[in-house]
C-alpha cells in the first residue's frame, strides 16, 4: 500500500516538478550565469564569467537604490492606503452588500482593467488640454494644479495605484468580515459590547490575519510596480520615478547592460527571498 | 474502430497540409515593418506592387508582419539576438542601427539609389562604412508657428514694445519680433516668452510653447538642435566626448529658462509627442519645435480645427551655425538568418528604385527624395519637397548617432538632463555626468 501510495505520489509530483524545473530552474540558473558575466545581445550564447563585477556596479550605482527607494516607498504607501480605505470600505458598507451583492461588481471594475490601460487613461485624463479634471479646474478656479510635474508625479502614481487596487484590498476584507459567525457578535452585543468595541476587540483581531495577506500581497505588488508607472511618467526626470523594475528593464533594453540588469534581478530575488524567508519563520514561531 | 481509423486519417491529412503551409510560408519574404500609422500603408502598397510584378515568382512574394509598436525595438532586439527566422527583412531605425547590425547582413541597392536619395540620406542607413537598410521614411523637425499671432505681433508697435521689453528682462537684449523663418533661438525664445500668460498677462495664449521634457530618448532628438546650431557634437574626430562644452550649455540653459518662466505647461516633464500636439492643437500655444510627422494632423480642419488654417512650418531657428535639424531614417535590411535570403535581397533591391521610392511616397510614406525625384510627385506631396530641402541643407547626425549604443546615450542625456530641467541636479553635474557616461559608452 504505501508503496503504490510513493508510486501514486511520484506520478502526481513529476509534472508539477518538470514544470518548476523547466520554467523556473532554468531561467533562474541562466540568470545567476549572466550575472557573473560579461554578456551582451551578441554574446547571449556565448557568455565569459568575469566575476561580481557587475554586482559591484549595481550596488555602487545611485540609480539603483534610488530605484530601491522608490519602490520601497511606493510599496509601503499604496500597500497601507488601500488596506486602510479597502477595511473601511468593507465594514461601513457591509450592511449594504448584506442586502443586495451586486454592487460588489461595480467596486470590482477597476481590478479587470489591465494597469497599463489604466496609466494610459490618466495621461489622458490628467492631460491640460485634453483630460476632464484640468478642464473643470481651469474652469472653476482659473487654474489647475501640476499633476505629474517633478513634486507631483510620486503622488499622483500612488493616487492612481491605490484607486485601481483597493478594491483588491477591500474584497479580501469583505470576506473576511462576512465570515466573523453572527453568533460571536451577538454573544459580545449581549455582553454589553457597543459597536465599536466589537468592531475593535471582536472583529479586527479575527480580521488581522487577512489584513497582513492583504498588506503583504498589497506591498509586493507596490513594490514591483511597472506598467501604470512607464505608461505615466517613463522613469520620471532624472530618473525620479523608476521602480526597481524600471530600473531593471531599462538597464536590460534601453542600455544594453544585460549583466547589470540581471545582477539587480537577482539581488532582487535574494532581498525578496529573505524577507518572505523572515516572515514564514516569524509566522511559525507565533504558531507554536 | 472504423472511427478511429477516420480521425487518424483525418488528423494526418491536417498534419500534412500544415506542412505543405509552413514551407510554402517560409519559402515567402517575410517584412517586419513599422505598424500603424502611414508608413504601414504605404508597405502594404509596395508589397502589393512588387507582388504583382511578372518577374517575382510564388516563392518570392512578399508577406508582411505587423506587430505592437510600444516595446517595438526591444522585442526586435530579443527575436535578433534568439537568431529568429520568422521575418526576412526587418525595419531599422538610424539611432538603433548599430545595435542590431551585428545581427544583420549588408545589402546591395539598385544602380540608381545614390540619385534618388543622395548621400546624406543613405547615410542614415550606414554602419562603419556599410549599407545596412533602404531608407524608406526620413524624420525630422519643423518649427510650428501660429501664423496669425505672428501677424498680429508684427503689426502692432505697442506689442513690439511690449516684446523688447520682456526680452530684455528675461535674455538680457532688446529684441524685435521677426517672421520665424529668420528666427534665432534668442527669438524663439522671446517669443515663446512674449506668449506666455505667466510673463505677459495679455497674451491670447496660455502658453509661448510646449517643450518635450519627458525622460524620453525622442525628446533629447528634439532639443538637440540647439546646441548642434551653436557648434555642438557628442564627439571630435579623434573620439574626444565633446558634450561638456558652451554649445551644450547654451541649448540646456534656453530650456530651463522657458521651464522655470513657465513658458511651457506645467506638466511638460512628463510630455512627449503626443501630449505636446494635443497642447498645439487646443490653440494654446504659439511656437514649438516638433517632428515633421505632426504637420498633417496639425494642418488638418478635422483634427486640428482650432489651428489648422493658421499653423505654419519653417525649418528650426539658427545658432551661430546655422540652421540644424536632426534627422534620421526608417529603413528596411536584411536579416542575417533569414530563411529566404535570396528572395529578401531582390526585394530590398527593388525597393531602392525610383518606381518603388514613388509608390511608397504616393501612399503615405516619407521618404526623402533628391530635388530631381521629388518633383514627380510634388503636387501630391507637397510636404515630400520641403522635407527632402531641409533634409539636404540643415540635416546632421551627431558624431557617433549611429554607433552600436547610440541609444544607450540618448537614454543617458535624456536622464541627465531632465534631471537638470527639473531642478534635481545643477548644469555642471549633468554635463559631467554626461561626458562620463558617454566617454564609457562610446570609448
Amino acid at each position: 500500500m504505501r508503496i503504490a501510495e510513493r508510486t501514486e505520489w511520484n506520478l502526481l509530483a513529476t509534472p508539477l516538478v518538470a514544470f518548476l524545473l523547466l520554467c523556473l530552474g532554468f531561467p533562474a540558473l541562466v540568470n545567476l550565469v549572466y550575472s557573473v558575466s560579461e554578456i551582451s545581445f551578441e554574446t547571449l550564447r556565448s557568455p565569459t564569467l568575469s566575476g561580481f563585477g557587475n554586482f559591484a556596479a549595481v550596488l555602487q550605482d545611485s540609480a539603483f537604490w534610488r530605484a530601491n527607494w522608490f519602490s520601497l516607498r511606493f510599496g509601503l504607501l499604496t500597500a497601507l492606503l488601500e488596506c486602510v480605505l479597502g477595511l473601511f470600505l468593507a465594514i461601513f458598507l457591509a450592511p449594504l452588500f448584506k442586502e443586495r451583492s451586486w454592487p460588489l461588481a461595480i467596486l470590482m471594475l477597476p481590478l479587470m482593467v489591465a494597469p497599463a490601460l489604466v496609466g494610459l487613461m490618466y495621461r489622458l485624463v490628467l492631460h491640460e488640454f485634453a483630460g476632464p479634471v484640468p478642464y473643470y479646474l481651469w474652469q472653476w478656479f482659473g487654474n489647475s494644479p501640476s499633476f505629474l510635474g517633478i513634486n507631483s508625479a510620486f503622488w499622483t502614481l500612488v493616487a492612481v495605484e491605490t484607486l485601481q487596487w483597493t478594491p483588491f484590498a477591500f474584497l479580501l476584507f469583505h470576506m473576511a468580515y462576512h465570515a466573523i459567525p453572527e453568533e460571536v457578535r451577538e454573544a459580545a452585543a449581549i455582553d454589553g459590547a457597543n459597536a465599536f468595541q466589537r468592531l475593535t476587540r471582536i472583529e479586527l483581531p479575527l480580521m488581522t490575519p487577512i489584513l497582513g495577506v492583504a498588506l503583504l500581497i498589497r506591498f509586493i505588488d507596490g513594490f514591483r510596480v511597472f506598467d501604470n508607472v512607464y505608461v505615466l511618467t517613463g522613469s520620471g526626470a532624472g530618473g525620479s520615478t523608476a521602480s526597481l523594475s524600471i530600473y531593471i528593464y531599462e538597464a536590460f533594453f534601453k542600455q544594453g547592460a544585460i549583466g547589470k540588469a540581471v545582477a539587480a534581478s537577482v539581488l532582487l530575488f535574494l532581498a525578496s527571498f529573505a524577507i518572505l524567508y523572515g516572515l514564514n519563520m516569524i509566522a511559525r514561531r507565533r504558531r507554536k | 474502430m472504423k472511427t478511429i481509423s477516420r480521425t487518424a486519417a483525418r488528423l494526418l491529412g491536417c498534419v500534412f497540409a500544415g506542412g505543405l503551409m509552413l514551407s510554402s510560408a517560409q519559402a515567402e519574404v517575410t517584412v517586419l515593418g513599422w505598424p500603424g500609422g502611414p508608413e504601414e500603408t504605404a508597405l502594404r502598397a509596395v508589397a502589393e506592387a512588387y507582388n504583382a510584378r511578372p518577374d517575382v515568382s510564388d516563392e518570392n512574394k512578399v508577406e508582411l508582419l505587423f506587430f505592437n509598436r510600444d516595446g517595438f525595438w526591444d522585442k526586435l532586439q530579443a527575436d535578433l539576438a534568439a537568431g529568429s527566422d520568422a521575418f526576412d527583412i526587418n525595419l531599422l531605425a538610424t539611432y538603433s542601427i548599430g545595435r542590431y547590425a551585428p545581427f544583420m547582413e549588408p545589402v546591395t541597392l539598385s544602380d540608381e539609389a545614390k540619385d534618388l536619395y543622395g548621400e546624406a540620406v543613405l547615410s542614415t542607413m550606414q554602419f562603419e562604412g556599410q549599407q545596412y537598410g533602404v531608407p524608406t521614411d526620413l524624420s525630422l523637425h519643423f518649427m510650428y508657428y501660429r501664423k496669425d499671432l505672428i501677424d498680429e505681433l508684427m503689426g502692432d508697435d505697442a506689442a513690439k514694445a511690449r516684446y523688447a521689453e520682456i526680452a530684455q528682462e528675461h535674455l538680457g537684449k532688446a529684441l524685435e519680433p521677426k517672421n520665424p523663418d529668420e528666427w534665432t533661438w534668442d527669438d524663439f525664445a522671446a517669443t515663446a516668452l512674449y506668449f506666455t500668460q505667466a510673463v505677459n498677462p495679455d497674451s491670447p495664449t496660455r502658453y509661448g510653447t510646449v517643450l518635450q521634457l519627458k525622460n524620453l530618448l525622442f525628446n533629447i532628438m528634439v532639443w538637440q538642435s540647439i546646441p548642434r546650431s551653436y557648434g555642438g557634437d557628442w564627439m571630435d574626430a579623434e573620439g574626444k566626448i565633446t558634450v561638456n562644452s558652451d554649445a551644450y550649455r547654451k541649448g540646456l540653459e534656453l530650456y530651463k529658462l522657458l521651464y522655470d518662466a513657465g513658458a511651457t505647461p506645467r506638466d511638460s516633464l512628463s510630455y512627449e509627442f503626443p501630449e505636446a500636439n494635443a497642447a498645439f492643437a487646443a490653440g494654446q500655444v504659439a511656437a514649438m519645435l516638433q517632428w515633421n510627422a505632426a504637420a498633417a494632423d496639425l494642418t488638418s480642419a478635422d483634427k486640428s480645427p482650432a489651428v489648422a488654417e493658421v499653423t505654419g512650418t519653417v525649418a528650426p531657428p539658427a545658432g551661430p551655425e546655422g540652421r540644424k535639424t536632426h534627422i534620421h531614417g526608417l529603413g528596411l535590411g536584411l536579416n542575417k538568418n533569414a530563411a529566404n535570403k535570396e528572395g529578401a535581397k531582390a526585394f530590398l533591391t527593388w525597393l531602392s528604385t525610383k518606381e518603388a521610392a514613388l509608390i511608397y511616397a504616393r501612399n503615405g510614406g516619407a521618404p526623402a527624395l533628391s530635388a530631381e525625384a521629388v518633383k514627380e510627385i510634388a503636387s501630391e506631396r507637397p510636404d515630400l519637397v520641403q522635407l527632402g530641402e531641409y533634409a539636404g541643407s540643415y540635416g546632421y547626425v551627431m558624431n557617433g548617432g549611429a554607433s552600436a549604443n547610440a541609444l544607450a546615450v540618448y537614454e543617458l542625456q535624456a536622464k541627465e538632463f531632465t534631471g537638470y530641467w527639473s531642478g534635481q541636479q545643477d548644469i555642471d553635474t549633468a554635463l559631467a555626468n554626461t561626458e562620463k557616461g558617454m566617454t564609457e559608452l562610446l570609448k
